[in-house]
């Protein structure tokens, strides 16, 4: 009885050291292993560059800042398992991430029990922050656009911009991203007279696209459009469709945003369009670029963006609600940010939604192995 | 028309491919009844050797290919040193070397991430080109892979059947331990039989490598490939490679036919039936592993 009663004190003793903490605690649900680690790679590596440089400044309001990272494998269950983690064990007063709808949507529940604000980076699924009744999720944020935006600025830009009208699709069934985009790009797409000729489907981590390639050839689309959270899969297809020497007007979204897209298929590629909330290729960029790859050998992605983003809301949280401010009140601030300067760029926050207002979305072309800017949609 | 030849093609294609991985699998089976797991890694491995042999050190492909055959037998004689010999020393079930082939190949696929990042690299093309008729599509590398795996099998039971070492292998696949009373050095015949699966999964690598990308998770086809060895009747060559071409068929012709979203579900469904009527696989021994 005695042991029992000493390990227990030893445990509370652990537990009330883990949060009896004067700074800032911020979560990350990173993904750093398994077959996407592409994506957390960068921005781990920048969100530390960025606390160090807060820290070094005194930190935030006046409080230092902590990171603690975890790891999800880009896995629904691990970052669902790493979101109780952080809030239970950890104490973390707010979380960044994650970056796939799949584990933001069940992470929204979490974030609304627990009183934590999360801003999740490019999950850009609608459900992410509402529910299926349009009701906000009060403590779940992000600062990506949502799909119908894309979807339909797709749509709009491959009909009018472009002369297309007979769409295919090639996409991953297991991903909420991937279907949202192809159901808002296809509403949009029937509506302004298109037609949508083939919905091929394959499943997370696929590296066949043969099958589904042959048919939306055979089906005689004019504009392929595939809609794919990692670059991964349209590298791959591309590849594959140049092999069986399938000519076609390729369509993206802002999953194929890495620059190793273009070492690995830029050739195959060459003239494809694709839509993004942001463009490592823009000139305001180019300082940090040269920095973050001087420093650490590897280029910045958009994921880093977006994570740094994340981070610069919860700094003026922090300084609208005060540097002690707890849950309800940073997510009081974070959901009527207004005309808020953050790293990509300046955004209000719909309270009803909590989703950006005002992010362009970018029309991006592969030429000559680089992204070239050819359109700016500004979504109403 | 011509898209139903082009997925009769585009099926043979990744038979071949699915076949050069199974033999592999039904190699290890053969001697030590039990699946290696860490197949993958061994594969992964070759491959990355590969593209740092072309990339990295700037050599020739006919020195960078062996180089990455190399590193295969290497990877796979390091697995039987520190994963798997121990184990068999001491006569562990055959589940706990299962399970220390999956630990070892979930670690070494983590290594890979850790070293080489998660990024796909692109192989040169060693085998461009192929040829149009109609409009079917035939890339000189489908045939390359099929060729291979077929070469690879005959390689196989030529060494297995024919010559002294086979006789070795095949008497211990049959009783490890009076095969060991009989002057086979069990530890020897482990060398080499983990060196050879080590080549074979490096081929599978450079062939992986050449038609996809090279990345620490390309390995994860061979978990078709297995299913494909245990429809041909895990431990049968030839079983391992008529068990690919049928699970790479099955698969097409769905996606052709059906849809491409009910292709694994279907596929599967087909292999449950199989295995129902012939529970060792096609080409199975009567023993039941």
């Amino acid at each position: 009885m005695r042991r029992l009663l000493a390990v227990l004190v030893l445990m509370a003793g652990l537990l009330s050291g883990c949060s009896r903490s004067d700074n800032i605690r911020i979560g990350v649900l990173s993904i750093s292993s398994g077959p996407d680690a592409y994506v957390g790679q960068a921005s781990d590596l920048a969100l530390r560059d960025r606390v160090d440089e807060l820290n070094a400044a005194g930190g935030i309001a006046g409080r230092k800042v902590e990171l603690v990272i975890y790891d999800t494998r880009g896995e629904i269950t691990e970052a669902v398992a790493a979101a109780h983690r952080l809030i239970d064990q950890d104490r973390v007063d707010v979380i960044i991430g994650p970056s796939w709808s799949g584990a933001a949507i069940p992470i929204a529940a979490i974030a609304d029990e627990a009183q934590v604000p999360v801003i999740a980076t490019t999950a850009s699924n609608p459900l992410v922050t509402v529910d299926e009744a349009g009701a906000v999720h009060p403590f779940m944020f992000r600062v990506c656009f949502i799909d119908p935006y894309q979807g339909s600025a797709l749509a709009d830009f491959a009909y009018h911009e472009l002369g297309l009208r007979r769409a295919g699709f090639i996409t991953d069934i297991t991903s909420p991203y991937s279907v949202g985009i192809q159901q808002f790009f296809s509403e949009r797409f029937r509506a302004l007279g298109g037609e949508v000729v083939a919905e091929e489907a394959y499943q997370a981590n696929e590296t066949e696209f043969r099958p589904m390639l042959t048919k939306v050839a055979a089906a005689g689309a004019d504009v392929l459009m595939v809609p794919s959270a990692t670059y991964r899969d349209i590298a791959l297809a591309a590849r594959q469709a140049a092999g069986l020497g399938i000519n076609i007007q390729y369509l993206g979204v802002d999953g194929w945003m890495a620059d190793d897209l273009l070492a690995m298929s830029g050739a195959e590629l060459e003239g494809a369009y694709l839509a993004s909330g942001v463009s490592t290729e823009a000139p305001r960029f180019a300082e940090f670029n040269a920095a973050f790859s001087a420093k650490h050998g590897i280029q910045p992605s958009i994921y880093a963006y977006y994570a740094l983003d994340a981070l610069a809301a919860i700094e003026s949280a922090y300084y609208a609600a005060g540097s002690y401010a707890d849950g309800p009140a940073l997510a009081e601030v974070l959901a009527n940010l207004k005309d808020t300067e953050l790293f990509t760029s300046m955004v209000t926050v719909d309270p009803a939604t909590h989703n950006p207002l005002n992010k362009p979305v970018e029309i991006l072309q592969v030429r000559q192995g680089a992204w070239v800017l050819v359109k700016t949609y500004t979504p109403r | 028309m011509d898209a139903a030849l082009q997925q009769l093609v585009s099926g043979f294609s990744i038979g071949a491919l699915y076949g050069l991985l199974a033999v592999g699998y039904a190699l290890v089976y053969s001697v030590y009844r039990f699946t290696n797991w860490s197949f993958d890694a061994l594969l992964v491995g070759a491959a990355y050797a590969l593209w740092y042999a072309l990339n990295w050190a700037g050599l020739p492909w006919w020195l960078a290919v062996p180089l990455a055959l190399l590193a295969g037998a290497v990877l796979g004689w390091l697995l039987e040193f520190t994963a798997y010999r121990r184990l068999r020393e001491r006569s562990a079930p055959r589940v706990l070397v299962l399970i220390s082939a999956m630990g070892a190949n979930l670690m070494m696929i983590n290594l890979f991430t850790l070293i080489f990042g998660g990024a796909l690299r692109r192989l040169p093309e060693l085998v461009p080109g192929g040829w149009r008729i109609g409009s079917v599509s035939l890339g000189r590398l489908d045939v390359a892979t099929g060729l291979l795996a077929c070469a690879a099998l005959g390689a196989l039971a030529w060494v297995l059947r024919r010559t002294r070492v086979g006789m070795a292998i095949r008497a211990s696949a049959y009783d490890l331990e009076t095969a060991a009373l009989m002057g086979v050095d069990a530890n020897q015949l482990a060398m080499l039989v983990f060196g050879m699966s080590g080549v074979l999964a490096g081929l599978a690598g450079i062939m992986v490598g050449l038609r996809y990308a090279v990345y620490p998770y390309m390995g994860l086809v061979t978990l078709k490939a297995m299913i494909a060895a245990i429809l041909g009747g895990l431990g049968s060559l030839e079983g391992a490679l008529a068990g690919a071409f049928l699970l790479a068929l099955t698969e097409t012709l769905i996606a052709a036919t059906v849809s491409t979203a009910w292709r694994d579900l279907l596929a599967f469904a087909v292999l449950i039936v199989v295995l129902l009527v012939f529970p060792n696989g096609l080409f199975g021994a009567r023993e039941v592993a």
